[in-house]
């Protein structure tokens, strides 16, 4: 069987509901399955939008000597500092992606993070 | 010994790292990068972290990322394995500030012998034969220092390794150019952009001499490898002892680098690289101050775990043998670096899902592999997939072994070098033990017409 008779009788299996088709003829085997991957089909729909970590290290909500009073429910505008990652001696900021209310705070102050964990959720206005 | 330690690598060295940490009932932690989430060392260590982008420049190569790492999940040590921060002096000391032991030597022994200006100046101390080249780095008057050398000569990164940062200069003429491509080579690969100059020899072995030193001042030297198969200054193979080496030699080589161990108060194991001629000289090159990609064929003819005399030894133990500065060994044995690369392309990338992995097995033969059926081989790392370390109780058993176990590797998805070992162990020149840094280049070169002779 060529390439073209294989073109054919795909294009013939569209005009049909078959899923899977199998074409035996003495010691020669033919099967033909439309290839229907549901893996990346599974989305789930989410309006909120995750705030990761920018680095491996340690979570405060501010930087030494200051406070960040955030809650559940505040709103925050686009890039404003929500905490910052400790690593060495080094501060990486946490902002916010968009303006938005501050739905989840998945992190406690000076918890150790990941790199691209998330801290927290947010519902973009 | 230590109670956990966190691997600062990835891919096959670190399944290798934590396969040795297991057997000794050590903690292993992994770190991973983004791109890495689904690699063989995530899987198998004790814990993983995420480290980092997929850039090794902010993930494997971030030195406060990884101690990061390390102080959060407690790990009382680091292994490096090779590559990356392997041979990174400021590494090696931000772990000691940090509380942590780096294993590997010092960052005073890694400034040392890392330098390879700095290395052959120990190397001369030591009484150890040198090839002819400047004594330091080159900054000026590099006409001068070079026509005193004689061409052809070697432009070499004094921080360089992996065969990088290596031109050859073969008249005055190209000297300027090459040696600012040097330069900004270096300084891009390693941030350093000094370099020194070196007497090119044509054709010789790329001999090697792996030696462990604990903090007890025992030192053993290992029998040599024959690394002399390389494309384009990467090692493709290497083998165990070497066919070119006799007793007489082999002992002068190990001699050289007990030696050096000793002059540079060495801890850990390290490898001192040397180039021997075609008439049997023997001069050095450089100091690895790692553990290296070829470690395996030392392990198997002498039986030794050199991960495992690397913890023995940062951990202020003596090494597993203390009787003298030499190892009996037996049988010969071979590696093969499997890498993801199109042969009949130039050896060019290739990228994928690897569909079908099958390996081979059987009497004499090892495999140390990060990668199994079913794994997306990211694109931002080196593209070895595998080692194939086969050993045999003769060179001739060897090859034979390693025909067969070429012949049983099956890997489908991406396309690999196998192909292009299998034609190294059919050609009669390796059959012979007649290899040389040109071994590859004439293998791959179309044959040439007798007449053009």
């Amino acid at each position: 069987m060529d390439v073209k008779t294989l073109t054919k009788m795909t294009k013939w299996m569209e005009t049909t509901d078959l899923q899977e088709i199998t074409w035996r003829s003495g010691d020669d085997k033919i099967g033909l399955k439309f290839n229907n991957n549901p893996e990346h089909s599974a989305a789930i729909a989410s309006s909120m939008e995750p705030v990761l970590s920018p680095s491996i290290g340690i979570f405060r909500f501010a930087r030494p000597g200051k406070t960040n009073h955030l809650k559940e429910g505040s709103s925050v505008k686009n890039g404003a500092e929500l905490g910052v990652v400790e690593v060495g001696k080094d501060f990486k900021s946490v902002t916010a992606p968009s303006n938005g209310l501050l739905k989840i705070i998945s992190i406690e102050d000076g918890k150790p993070v990941e790199y691209g964990q998330p801290l927290f959720f947010i519902e973009p206005k | 010994m230590f109670k956990k330690v966190l691997i600062a690598n990835r891919g096959e060295i670190a399944v290798r790292v934590i396969r040795t940490l297991r057997e000794l009932d050590v903690k292993s932690v992994a770190v991973y990068s983004e791109a890495d989430r689904s690699s063989l060392h995530v899987r198998l260590a004790d814990e993983a972290v995420c480290i980092g982008p997929a850039m090794a420049r902010e993930s494997y190569l971030s030195i406060p990322a990884i101690i990061s790492a390390a102080l959060i999940t407690g790990a009382d040590a680091i292994h490096p394995g090779y590559g990356f921060l392997s041979e990174n002096a400021d590494f090696s000391a931000a772990c000691r500030d940090n509380g942590i032991t780096f294993i590997g030597p010092s960052p005073k022994s890694i400034q040392q012998l890392g330098h390879k200006a700095e290395a052959r100046k120990m190397a001369v101390k030591a009484g150890i034969p040198v090839t002819p080249g400047t004594k330091d780095c080159v900054y000026k008057d590099a006409a001068a220092q070079a026509a005193k050398i004689g061409f052809p000569i070697m432009i070499k990164a004094a921080a360089g390794g992996g065969g990088k940062g290596i031109r050859i200069v073969r008249e005055a003429s190209q000297l300027a150019n090459e040696m600012n491509m040097a330069q900004s080579e270096s300084k891009a690969a390693f941030g350093n952009g000094d370099v020194y100059f070196e007497k090119y020899i044509e054709l010789p072995r790329h001999i090697e001499v792996q030696f462990a030193r604990d903090s007890h001042g025992h030192v053993i030297a290992f029998p040599e490898r024959d690394c002399s198969i390389q494309r384009r200054h990467q090692k493709l193979v290497e083998e165990s002892p070497s066919p070119a080496v006799n007793k007489k030699l082999r002992e002068s080589l190990e001699e050289a680098a007990v030696k050096l161990a000793e002059a540079a108060n060495y801890v850990g194991v390290g490898t001192v690289e040397f180039l021997l001629t075609q008439s049997g000289e023997f001069y050095f090159m450089e100091v690895n101050t790692r553990l290296q990609v070829e470690h395996p064929v030392t392990e198997f003819i002498t039986g030794f775990d050199l991960v495992r005399e690397q913890l023995l030894a940062a951990s202020g133990e003596k090494l597993s043998y203390t009787a003298g500065h030499t190892v009996p060994y037996r049988g010969h044995a071979i590696e093969h670096r499997i890498n993801a690369e199109d042969f009949t392309r130039n050896f060019a990338p290739s990228v994928g899902r690897i569909e079908e992995w099958i390996v081979p097995g059987g009497p004499g033969v090892r495999i140390d592999t990060h990668v199994y059926a079913g794994y997306n081989l990211p694109v931002y790392y080196d593209s070895m997939l595998a080692k194939l370390i086969v050993w045999d109780q003769t060179r001739e058993m060897a090859v034979a072994r390693a025909k067969r176990a070429l012949e049983d590797f099956k890997v489908t998805g991406v396309k690999t070098t196998v192909d292009a070992h299998k034609l190294i162990v059919e050609s009669e020149a390796f059959k012979a033990g007649k290899t040389d840094t040109g071994f590859m280049e004439r293998l791959l070169a179309p044959a040439e017409p007798v007449a053009a002779k």
